[in-house]
This record gives C-alpha cells, sequence and structure tokens, in this order.
C-alpha cells in the first residue's frame, strides 16, 4: 500500500494527475452546485481549511458568469493532501511529513526532460490576438478588500536579463498578481527576491524583461519552487529532485523554459519603469498589505490545455491552504541549516505565518545552550527576516504537538528565561513591526535546567511513546471510522 | 468617459474589462478604475462594492495619488 502510493506519487506530472490521485483516496471534491464568484468561492475555500489535516481539494465547474470553466482551490490544503503528494498515507503525522522531507535532501539528482513544443500539452490552445485574461481565467476577489482579482498561486519563471543563456539562473517563484484590464498584470516583489532583482536589472539597462506564468501546474513546484535555495540552483532541478521524479519542460512562446503539462501558461513583457497602484491584498500574516505602485506586465499571449482548470489559492487570516503549501518546506532548511553547526537540534516547526513564529527542539548541551541555538537561527536565511518569535524546547518535546509545547512552556519557562532584541529586520507586511520592516525579536526558552543551574530536571512523569504508540493512536483513529461506518 | 463611479476612490470614469455571459445574458460586468486601478464584478456583496457602504478603511485618496510608494525604485 505505502509503496503504491510511493510510486503513485513519483508519477504525477501535473495538476490533473495529482487531483485523481486525491480523488482516489477521498481528498477531492467536485462543487457543481452553482456558485457566485463573490463571496461563495471565498466562504467555501474557509470553511474547507477549517480541518487543516483533512481538507480536501475543491474543484468548482458551476460557477455563475463563467460557463463551462473550472476552478481549484485547497489542492495542498491539507496535511493528509501534502502527505499523497510525498507518497505518503493519509493520517501521516505532521512531524513525519516533515522528516520525510528532511530526509529528502541531496537524495536524488534532478531529472529534467525536454517535451517539444508541438507535443507539450500546455500548449493545446494557444491565444496571441485578442487577448483578454478573463476569457480564460475565472478569477473571483480572495478577500473582500483586495484592490482586485488577484491570481494567488501563480509561478513565474524568468530569465536573467542579463544572462538569458543560462538555465540555472532561470527564475521560478510565486508572486501575487493583480489583473490590470483584459491584458495586463502587476507584480509584487520585495528588491531582495529573485525577480525584484531581475526587474531592477532589466530597468538599469533597458534589456527587456519576458516572463511567462505557469498556473495549475505540477503540485511539487509550488511545495518546493518557494524555498530559500541559492540563486544560481534551478527551482525545476530541485523540485524534481525533492519529488524524486522527472520534471517535463518545454519552451514558452516568449522562450522561457516551463513546466509541459501546467493549465495555463500566460507569457509577458515587463513595461520597463511604469508603476501602477496595486493593492491592498490580505497576506499571510492575516492582515492586509498596503496600496503601493508596482511593475506592470502587458501579456503577450497565452497558452492552455484544454477545458483548463484555474488553481487559486485562499489567503488570509490562518489556517489557510497557505500554511499548509509552505509550512513544511519553511521549517526543513532551517532545521538543516541549524544542525550544520548544532547536531543536537532534533526538529523545527515554523508553520506558524511563514515562520513569524517557530519552535525548535534541541538536546541541551549546557544550562543555556538553548539561547545560543535561538541566535543561530535567527542568523538563518529564513530567520534573518521571518523568525520573530521563537519558542526553545528540550528532545523530548514534539515542536509539531502544540499540547506538549504548552507543557514545556508551563513547566519549563521562568520569566526572565525570555530574550528580546530590539530593533532587528523584519519582514514589511508583519503588522506588530515597529516601523514597516524593523522589529522585535522575542526568543523564551522553555527547555529545563543544566547544572550549574541548582534546581536540575524533576521527576517525570514518563507515559509511553514512541512508534509503537502512534501506530496504536492510528490503530484506534481507524477502529473508531470504521465503527461510524 | 463612462459615467460608473469606482467605489474605492470615487472618481467616475471606469471603464468595462469583462461580462459574464449565461445563454447570451449578461450575468455580471467587471468594472476598471483607470484612477485608482480598483477592479470590481458589479454582482459582488455591497459590503465591497456599495459607494459609501464599503469600509472607509479600504478607501483610495484620488487627490493624492503621490502617497502611494513606488516599489523597487534605482
Ligand atoms: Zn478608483
Amino acid at each position: 500500500m505505502m509503496q503504491d502510493l510511493a510510486k503513485r506519487s513519483r508519477s504525477i506530472t501535473s495538476l490533473r494527475d495529482f487531483l485523481e490521485m486525491l480523488g482516489d483516496a477521498g481528498q477531492a471534491i467536485t462543487w457543481s452546485d452553482r456558485v457566485m464568484p463573490e463571496p461563495d468561492v471565498r466562504n467555501i475555500a474557509v470553511a474547507a481549511s477549517r480541518d487543516a489535516n483533512g481538507a480536501p481539494a475543491i474543484l468548482f465547474d458551476n460557477i455563475a458568469g463563467y460557463p463551462g470553466k473550472r476552478t481549484a482551490v485547497g489542492v495542498h490544503g491539507s496535511w493528509d493532501n501534502i502527505a499523497l503528494l510525498l507518497g505518503r498515507p493519509k493520517g501521516t503525522t505532521i512531524r513525519e511529513l516533515f522528516f520525510e522531507i528532511a530526509g529528502r535532501w541531496g537524495d536524488a539528482a534532478a531529472q529534467i526532460s525536454t517535451v517539444p513544443e508541438g507535443q507539450a500539452p500546455v500548449h493545446e490552445c494557444r491565444i496571441e490576438s485578442g487577448i483578454n485574461l478573463y476569457d480564460v481565467l475565472p478569477v473571483y476577489r480572495i478577500n473582500e478588500y483586495d484592490g482586485g482579482f488577484y491570481l494567488g498561486k501563480a509561478s513565474v519563471a524568468s530569465r536573467d536579463p542579463e544572462d538569458p543563456d543560462n538555465f540555472g539562473k532561470q527564475n521560478v517563484g510565486i508572486y501575487r498578481l493583480q489583473l490590470q484590464g483584459p491584458d495586463s498584470f502587476t507584480l509584487m516583489t520585495i528588491p531582495a527576491h529573485d525577480m525584484g532583482r531581475q526587474i531592477l536589472a532589466a530597468e538599469r539597462t533597458g534589456l527587456p524583461l519576458k516572463i511567462a506564468v505557469m498556473l495549475g501546474n505540477h503540485p511539487g513546484l509550488a511545495v518546493f519552487a518557494a524555498t530559500p535555495i541559492g540563486y544560481e540552483e534551478s527551482e525545476y532541478s530541485y523540485a524534481s529532485a525533492m519529488m524524486g521524479a522527472p520534471i517535463r519542460l518545454t519552451t514558452s512562446g516568449n522562450g522561457i523554459d516551463i513546466l509541459a503539462d501546467s493549465e495555463i501558461v500566460i507569457e509577458a513583457e515587463m513595461v520597463l519603469g511604469e508603476r501602477v497602484v496595486e493593492g491592498p491584498f490580505g497576506e499571510f500574516p492575516g492582515s492586509y498589505s498596503g496600496v503601493r505602485k508596482a511593475p506592470i506586465f502587458k501579456v503577450t499571449a497565452i497558452s492552455h490545455r484544454k477545458n483548463p482548470i484555474f488553481e487559486n489559492i485562499y489567503i488570509g487570516r490562518g489556517w489557510t491552504e497557505h500554511d499548509t503549501l509552505i509550512g513544511l518546506h519553511t521549517s526543513a532548511p532551517i532545521y538543516a541549516q541549524l544542525r550544520q553547526n548544532f547536531p543536537e537540534v532534533t526538529a523545527v516547526n515554523a508553520l506558524y505565518q511563514h515562520g513569524l513564529t517557530g519552535i525548535v527542539s534541541v538536546k541541551n548541551r549546557m544550562a543555556g545552550f538553548a539561547k545560543t541555538v535561538a541566535l543561530r537561527a535567527l542568523s538563518t536565511p529564513h530567520g534573518v527576516m521571518y523568525l520573530k518569535n521563537l519558542i526553545m524546547v528540550d528532545a523530548d518535546v514534539d515542536p509539531f504537538d502544540l499540547n506538549q509545547v504548552m507543557w514545556a512552556l508551563s513547566t519549563r519557562t521562568r520569566a526572565d528565561d525570555i530574550i528580546v532584541l530590539p530593533n532587528m529586520p523584519a519582514v514589511p507586511i508583519d503588522p506588530s513591526a515597529v516601523v514597516p520592516g524593523k522589529g522585535h525579536r522575542l526568543i523564551i526558552d522553555a527547555t529545563s535546567y543544566l547544572p550549574p543551574d541548582p534546581v536540575g530536571e524533576a521527576h517525570l512523569v514518563t507515559p509511553p511513546t514512541g512508534p509503537d504508540i502512534d501506530e496504536l493512536s492510528k490503530k484506534i483513529r481507524a477502529m473508531q471510522l470504521g465503527a461510524a461506518q | 468617459m463612462s459615467q460608473t463611479v469606482c467605489p474605492r476612490c470615487t472618481t467616475s470614469g471606469a471603464v468595462d474589462d469583462y461580462q459574464g455571459k449565461e445563454d447570451g445574458k449578461v450575468v455580471w460586468t467587471i468594472h476598471r478604475c483607470p484612477t485608482c486601478c480598483f477592479s470590481w464584478r458589479d454582482s459582488e456583496p455591497a459590503s465591497a462594492i456599495g459607494l459609501g457602504i464599503r469600509s472607509a478603511d479600504f478607501a483610495v485618496d484620488a487627490a493624492n495619488l503621490d502617497r502611494y510608494p513606488k516599489i523597487l525604485q534605482q
């Protein structure tokens, strides 16, 4: 059974494959009752994401005013869906999924295959004139006060304008895109992101910046392309290695490597030097971004599969699909980077608001050691901007089990075991920042006491734990489900 | 210039970008304000698109667009 799932996971090449796999596992539903674009699609997506463990993907095929068009939400919206993507059964714990991802690093080589343009499913239908994005995309307002209709789950591929032949310097990243009329959209990024660098380079040199916006993609890409990996590493290669499976690429009409099996690809070129009003947009901290002026792109062509599926995401005040989509792969690199210096680190939970709160479990080498590890975490690539609140727990506490974390906070934290680091870098959309981009950090040491601390460890109750108990817990759940049928 | 008024910045002149149709009948229209770049569908709840009903917290000041910063300036 588990081997079958692993094999099936590796055979996924497209969103369609994955939706079929999810459907077979009871993890995808089709919503065929007529819905209004607003507020129904949002309401249903939010209602589904209340169940972070088990929510299904939802495919809408009867949206008022969009006859014949399909929209998918919640594809990565639960841990069960993430488990299936990784070839693990439903009910796999978050902790197990974390180690599944952490264990894949350096495990497999990238397998990139190239599909001729004429044979690539993404190019089945082609629009080069009379372009109206609304003809193809059944968009809806994701949050009530968004400034417009957003593509919230678009993977944007681009070549470095100054080094366009370098495969490794192609960038694939998820950026929020706001439609700005029938053939235009704005793209929001910051200078530190690859796309921000490419936009600045294009405007500095006057070179064109062409991009391909991929919608409805291989589900591994969104999970693994949003990672802070080195600039010269290809996201496609990385996603392939992490999935342990081939990635099929083809070329877009404007010469960029794209996934051959995506549902929709929008080709566009930046209007150099132009900025138009963008936002607000309900972002992952659960608050709206401000209104700013962002670069605008003109659409030059659209390719799509027959009867394409428009994939989107609900993002806003958590828990949302955004959290399950990026949570584990935010946590795993921090874990790997910490372990280079401190093998005592046993797990990292940075699931909350992209790591604005993180929980690290560590075997204390000496009194106060956990605080030292916390300071190292703040200097990891993701930690520099995001890790705002850090809770340090002992290795006997599972950082993914908040009941255990609360136990550690209740029994192992002294009020003077916290550190506040004032006026540190902060991610600009953190609403608690002193000014956008600058804020305080908090470290809570919830680990136990070692000499020379005179208190020592309490005489702990040691309930049975380990894989046997995990299995028993799953068995009880399965028996309960059986009894209900 | 159209007389459609933008519910976000209250200027007129919004353009029609798209009409959702079923069996040839218009179900809704998507408008866009060229002044503040707000896009909306006329079938949305009044709380989001109603002139004077929408939360004032999300208004855009059409007379003072310079206050909105440009990102990625060299
Ligand atoms: Zn306006």
